[in-house]
Order: C-alpha cells, then structure tokens, then sequence
C-alpha cells in the first residue's frame, strides 16, 4: 500500500492546481466541494486503497468508488485525467461542445461508475453494488462519497437503514463534513446533527477524522478487503470547503464557482506554497 | 379458473431462476404466494428493501451495474411516481437491463381510493427515454412478459392487473411489435390497452358490433409494422384505463400525426380533470370507470357516434 504521504501531500497539491485551471478557464465548476474532499479522494486512489486496472476501466475485479456528491466532479476527472482513464487534453476543453467534461459527474466515461449530480442517490446504488458482489461471492469493496448537506435526502436514509441492517460490510461511507451547503453552514440551517451517531444507529461502525490528513484517513479505513467488522463503515471526515485556498475556504457563496481567472495565479501560489492540515 | 398475471409471471421467474443466478427481486414490501417458493429457494437473490421505492430503483440500479438483471417489484402507482426520478436518472438515463414490475394497473385497486389508482402510468413513464412499457392485457402475456426480464437488454416497466384475466385469442405476442390484433373485423378499430381488452371484447359481444379489436400492449410499437395496419383503417377509437392527458390515446395521435394519416380519432379514457373524487366511489371497478366518463354505456355510445358519421360519409 503507498502511504508515502509527502508523495501524497505533492498529489493533492497538484490536484488542486489542475482543478483551479481547468475550472477558471471554464469559468464554471465546483471547485470548494473538490478540495473539501481532495485529500480522501488522494488517498483512495494514489494510496492503495483502492483497486483498478487503468487499460481496462471495467475490470471485475476492480473496487467501486461512488461519488454521491456529484458536484465534487472536477476533483474525480482530474484524478482520472492524471491516472490516465480520460485523455489529459480534456482538461482545456472542460464544460466546451469539443469536450467530454461537464460540471456534474456523467457515467459513461472511463472510470467513472455512475452518472451523479442529483443528490441523495449514490448510498442506494452502492448498497445495489455491494449484494451483487456477495451473490457472486466477491470481495470488491465499495466506497461511497456523500456530501453532509446532501445527508438531508430520505433516501440517503433509506439506504443507509438498509445497508445497516443487510450488514453489507463490504461498503465504507465517506460523509464530506465540510459544514458548507449551497447556500448555508449546514449546522447553522438545516443542520444533521450528530451524522455519527446517526449512521451508529443505524448499524454501521462510525469513525470521525480529520479529513485532510491522510494518517487519520488510513487508519480509519484500513484494510478495505481484510478487515474484521462485521458491519458497514462510515467516515464522518471534518473537512473545511475550498480547503487550500485562503479566499475561497469556508466561503458561502463559493459553492459551484470557479476561482476568477485574475486571481488564480494568488491561489495557485496558496496551493503551491500551504501546508496542508 | 385463471390464474392472476402476478402468477404467471413469477411462475415463469420462477423457472427461470433455476438456471440463472443473475435475477435478482428487489421488492419493496410487496409479495405474492407465487413469489414464496423464489424466496424459499434463491433467498439470496431475494431482497426486501422495506418500504422505500427509492431505494428500491437504486439498489437496483447497483445490482445492474455490477452484472444482474433486477426486477423491482411492488404496487405500480409507488414504483413509479415515488421514484420517478431515480428512474429517469438510473434505469434510462444510464439505459440499464432493469425491470419496474408494478401490480396493480389503472384503478385494479378499486376498493383503495385514489392513492392506490394507476391512473397517470402511460403518460408519465413513456416519456422517459429508452423505457419499454408493456402494459399487459392477460394471464398469458404476463407469463410471456417475464423472459424480457432477461433478454431485452434495457430498461422496462412491465404493469400487471391485479384482476384475473384469462387469456385471449389473437395473434401472437411480440414485445418488439408491441400490438396485436385482438379481433379482425369491419374497417372501423378499437385500440385498448389492459384490461380494456377483455371490456372492449365483451362490449363487441353483447351488442353485435364489427369493430377490428387491437391490443396495443408496448410502448413504443414498431412504428413500420404499426403505420402498414393502422393505415388499412377509417377510423380509430381509442380505449386506456388511464388519464387521457398523455396516455395511450394521445401517443396514437401522435403517431398518426407523425404517419401524416387524417382519419378520426376518439379517446376514450378517466377524465381526471376535476379531481380524484371519482377514485372514492368503493361500488367497484366499473362503477369508477363510469364516474371518470368512460363507463361501458359511453364506450357504447362512441362506438355508435363513430358508425353513424361514417353512413353519413357513405
């Protein structure tokens, strides 16, 4: 398992990078919701957790990553252009006619699993997920990404008494705790309340992490095929929205905008030269 | 004595099942006798999500995605409209092999009241892309319908009555086609969908009539097959336990507008307009037929309209 984490930390830092160009260069994109999540996102991919085959995308033996939280898209195609799934030189042509690329995750392009976007869905098809592959006898495991604003879709509920109660062990919930809707602080309107002890409830183990720092992530997560619960996992990672640059971070109206191009280079800098944590 | 289409068809799961682990029934509390001995000996491929239709369509959507071929069972009007989204999203908008299996087609539930009426199923379903509905019309259909589960590789709403309704003659079921003819008589034709068949063939029956009888049971039709018949007609009523906004009626005329065909076209379907009131009128199926404007003496009397324009034509 790669857990260099300076190699990690470089990551997301370059990831960011690519998410502020493309998305300023689209004008468009939702680039606090990719960096609230960056460092899950990194450690999933580049730090061998997750399983998959880059030539063959479909791979039945590959594990499934589900991005409930369809809006934090520029992260996940930056990690797909950069591993190689999707062609690099989409990047320039993000929300163009020439490009492939929109602001919302679309479910037909290599290595993606789902279109999303429409929130309160990826729980649901995750649990669909994990018992087809304990009919078949498999031990691919399942990752799902919610938002915490979006944990105010029922039919997150749904899924998760479902999970909770069918003991799909073979399913780790990441929640995105970056306090941040559309529109609000989520605690401070609408708000979920304890979303650990939520989940408890309803029959899965609960960790709360630092979502930023890629220790917290592992321990938390720790061997995703060869564990010993016997219960659905979920993360409750306290996460800052536009984690990483000072002027967007934690930021109301910032939902869904891109970083305006005459400031990307100061954000870029932030990106470059902060430390992350 | 008939079996219901509810058992013809999990009867033909049944079997099929034997041999093939990729079925999977998500059901959202909804069961059937037929459906206990599956339960009894594939329980793995038996999921019950409780009462919750969108995560039925979702969990669903995830079996499809990582191989199976989901059939998400319960009563049509929750598996439909509760999830409606879910499954323009998933099943269409990702074009997945999933079936939306829905028991209990127009007003089958008759003692229910409204919120147990099927009444908006064809219009709002066959507005989503890539969906085949097959609206069943007997037992042997509904016994038929089961293999698209598996080899139509797409997304489908299969709506079954809850009634009993023994197979009728006619000609062969052909899901692609989607249309048969039921009865051919004069050049004068009746399109039902569901249970509108069997009322429509005993209305023929008791009052002598030469109407050709079709049985439009999947939409969309093959529209080559469908334009060749209906252009052989002079006239066209159609006949859908259904609003009559959007449903069966309206994608006839749309068709005939599309076939650029000028011949006359009555829709006959529940007058909704003025509410549900009707839906609480617990007399039986027929006497909420009746109550919605489409009742056996009004599909009489435009039957006779439709005979008495064209004498004055001839």
């Amino acid at each position: 398992m790669q857990k260099d984490c300076e190699f990690l930390k470089e990551k997301a830092k370059q990831l960011r990078s690519d998410v502020a160009k493309m998305t300023t260069k689209a004008r468009i994109g939702h680039v606090t919701s990719s960096y609230s999540c960056t460092e899950l996102m990194v450690a999933l991919y580049y730090g061998g957790i997750l399983r998959y085959r880059i030539e063959e995308p479909d791979w039945k033996g590959r594990d499934y990553f589900i991005l409930s939280k369809g809006h934090a898209n520029p992260i996940l195609y930056s990690i797909l252009m950069d591993l190689g799934f999707i062609e690099k030189e989409e990047k320039d042509r993000f929300c163009t006619s020439e490009g492939a690329l929109g602001v919302l995750l679309r479910g037909d392009l290599p290595g993606t699993e789902i279109t999303s976007g429409s929130l309160g869905c990826g729980l649901g098809i995750a649990a669909g997920i994990a018992q087809a592959l304990k009919i078949d006898g498999k031990e691919n495991a399942i990752v799902c990404m919610l938002g915490d604003a979006e944990c105010r879709e029922g039919a997150i509920w749904e899924a998760a008494m479902h999970i909770g109660y069918t003991k799909l062990d073979n399913i780790v919930v990441i929640v995105d705790r970056n306090n941040l809707g559309a529109t609000h602080f989520v605690e401070e309107e609408a708000g979920i309340g304890d979303v650990a002890e939520k989940f408890s409830t309803f029959g899965f183990d609960t960790v709360t992490i630092n979502g930023h720092d890629f220790e917290d992530i592992f321990n938390a997560i720790g061997d995703i095929r060869h564990h010993t619960r016997k219960k659905p996992l979920a993360i409750i990672a306290n996460t800052k929205k536009g984690k990483g640059v000072s002027f967007i971070e934690d930021q109301v109206f910032m939902h869904g905008v891109a970083i305006p191009e005459e400031k990307l280079e100061d954000a870029l800098r932030e990106i470059r030269e902060g430390e992350v944590l | 004595m008939g079996k219901t289409m509810r058992d013809t068809f999990w009867d033909s799961i049944y079997d099929m099942a034997k041999t093939n682990r990729d079925i999977v029934i998500v059901s959202a509390d909804f069961g059937a006798p037929s459906l206990d001995k599956f339960r009894r000996d594939f329980p793995e491929q038996y999921i019950n999500v409780g009462i919750s239709e969108q995560n039925a369509v979702l969990v669903a959507t995830g079996l499809a995605l990582a191989g199976k071929k989901p059939i998400v069972y319960a009563i049509t009007q929750f598996i439909t409209l509760r999830c409606f989204e879910q499954i323009r999203i998933y099943p269409c908008g990702m074009n997945l092999p999933i079936t939306i299996l829905g028991v209990g087609a127009g007003i089958s539930y008759w003692e229910s009241g409204a919120t147990h009426h099927c009444m908006e199923q064809l219009s709002i379903m066959r507005t989503l892309p890539n969906l085949k509905i097959i609206n069943c019309s007997d037992e042997a259909m509904a016994q038929n319908a089961a293999s698209c589960v598996v080899n139509m590789n797409a997304p489908k709403f299969i709506q079954l009555d809850r009634e009993i309704i023994l197979s009728m003659k006619g000609e062969n079921i052909d899901f692609d086609k989607g249309f048969r003819m039921i009865v051919n008589g004069d050049n004068q034709l009746v399109i039902a969908t569901g249970i509108m068949n069997r009322e429509l063939l005993d209305i023929r029956k008791d009052n002598d009539y030469k109407f050709s009888l079709m049985d439009l049971y999947t939409i969309p039709v093959d529209k080559v097959a469908f334009k060749e018949v209906i252009a052989k007609f002079s006239s066209v009523i159609t006949v859908e336990e259904n609003t009559k906004q959007g449903g069966m009626g309206s994608y006839i005329m749309e068709l005939l507008s599309e076939f650029d065909i000028q011949i006359p076209v009555k829709q006959i379907a529940l007058e909704t307009a003025n509410g549900y009131e009707p839906s609480y009128n617990y007399g039986g199926r027929e006497n909420i037929r009746e109550a919605y404007g489409m009742g056996k003496q009004r599909i009489k009397n435009v039957i006779e309209k439709m005979y008495e324009r064209q004498e004055k034509s001839i």
